[in-house]
């Protein structure tokens, strides 16, 4: 179809595989994010503030399940939209195919590592 | 290394107009945020598995460097958020890509009248964290005086 203003687009059916659903996981988790991570730098960074942060904070909110939760959400959103989005961005300018599928590798490891290890500190607190 | 060179002189010779501009605010916060990110994941654990550490790394970053970077990374959070519910928008809706520039215009204005109060804020709460503190406002706290 052709708007006034000349823009012509036609919807046309996209199949799906890794790339697509990755293509669509970056914005769905953009959404999520969007209330997760802009919620959590007002509450913390301009509601409290890091100048009066102390572990006793820490543990009264982490003693409460309704802060796990959200802090385990922003998590692993936080982390695997943040580490597909670093892939992305290493493959315009990575272009050794055997490079890219090993950086690949590494980064998915890592990036679960972050969200055990993480994930553990906040349940186990 | 020249390949590094050239990467980045083409990336800022390109001229996408206000999209290129757009493009290379939205990639450089990402990447900015997860750098934080990671770093920021491994320390908050620590409250949980290494305390003593955790409160010495939460005293570091009063430091006044420490607390403009945070600055930053409101800056970079919040561009990168409004930008990234543009992008969203604009890949399934077709209909609106006669409104590129003016989207990318809106998504600027929107990120500045939402960030310079909250950075003014910020900032008057580093000024207190400082005045404080005192004469400890700019030292960096040493970890031994946290593992003992
Ligand atoms: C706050 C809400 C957020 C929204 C709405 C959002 C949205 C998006 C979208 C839609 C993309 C895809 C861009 C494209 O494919 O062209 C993207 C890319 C990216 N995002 Fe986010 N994001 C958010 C938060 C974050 C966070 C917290 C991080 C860091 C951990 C992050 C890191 C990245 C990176 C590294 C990219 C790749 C940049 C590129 O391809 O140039 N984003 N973001």
């Amino acid at each position: 179809m052709t708007t006034p203003t000349g823009i012509t687009y036609r919807k046309v059916a996209v199949p799906s595989n890794l790339e697509r659903r990755a293509f669509l996981f970056m914005r769905l988790s953009g959404a999520a994010l969007l209330l997760l991570a802009v919620g959590h730098m007002m509450i913390q960074h301009v509601l409290n503030s890091s100048q009066n942060l102390t572990l006793q904070f820490v543990a009264q909110q982490w003693s409460s399940w309704g802060w796990r939760v959200y802090d385990m959400l922003l998590l692993f959103f936080a982390i695997t939209h943040g580490f597909n989005g670093l892939r992305n961005v290493l493959e315009d300018y990575v272009h050794n195919r055997n490079a890219v599928k090993w950086i690949n590798r590494f980064l998915f490891v890592f990036a679960i590592l972050t969200i055990i290890w993480a994930g553990i500190a906040i349940a186990t607190f | 290394m020249s390949t590094l060179v050239l990467t980045i002189r083409e990336s800022i010779r390109y001229r996408g107009r206000s999209g290129h501009l757009s493009w290379i605010a939205h990639r450089i916060s990402g990447l900015a945020i997860l750098a934080f990110l990671v770093m920021h994941v491994w320390d908050t654990a620590n409250a949980n598995f290494y305390p003593a550490l955790y409160e010495w790394s939460i005293e570091l970053f009063k430091h006044p460097l420490f607390a403009l970077g945070e600055i930053a990374l409101m800056a970079a959070v919040l561009y990168h958020a409004f930008n990234g519910i543009r992008i969203t928008i604009m890949d399934f809706k077709p209909e609106l890509w006669k409104h590129q520039t003016r989207s990318a215009t809106i998504v600027w204005a929107l990120f500045f009248v939402v960030f310079i109060p909250i950075a003014i804020l910020m900032f008057r709460e580093l000024m207190h964290g400082c005045a404080a503190r005192g004469a400890a406002c700019w030292q960096i706290p040493s970890l031994s005086d946290f593992l003992n």
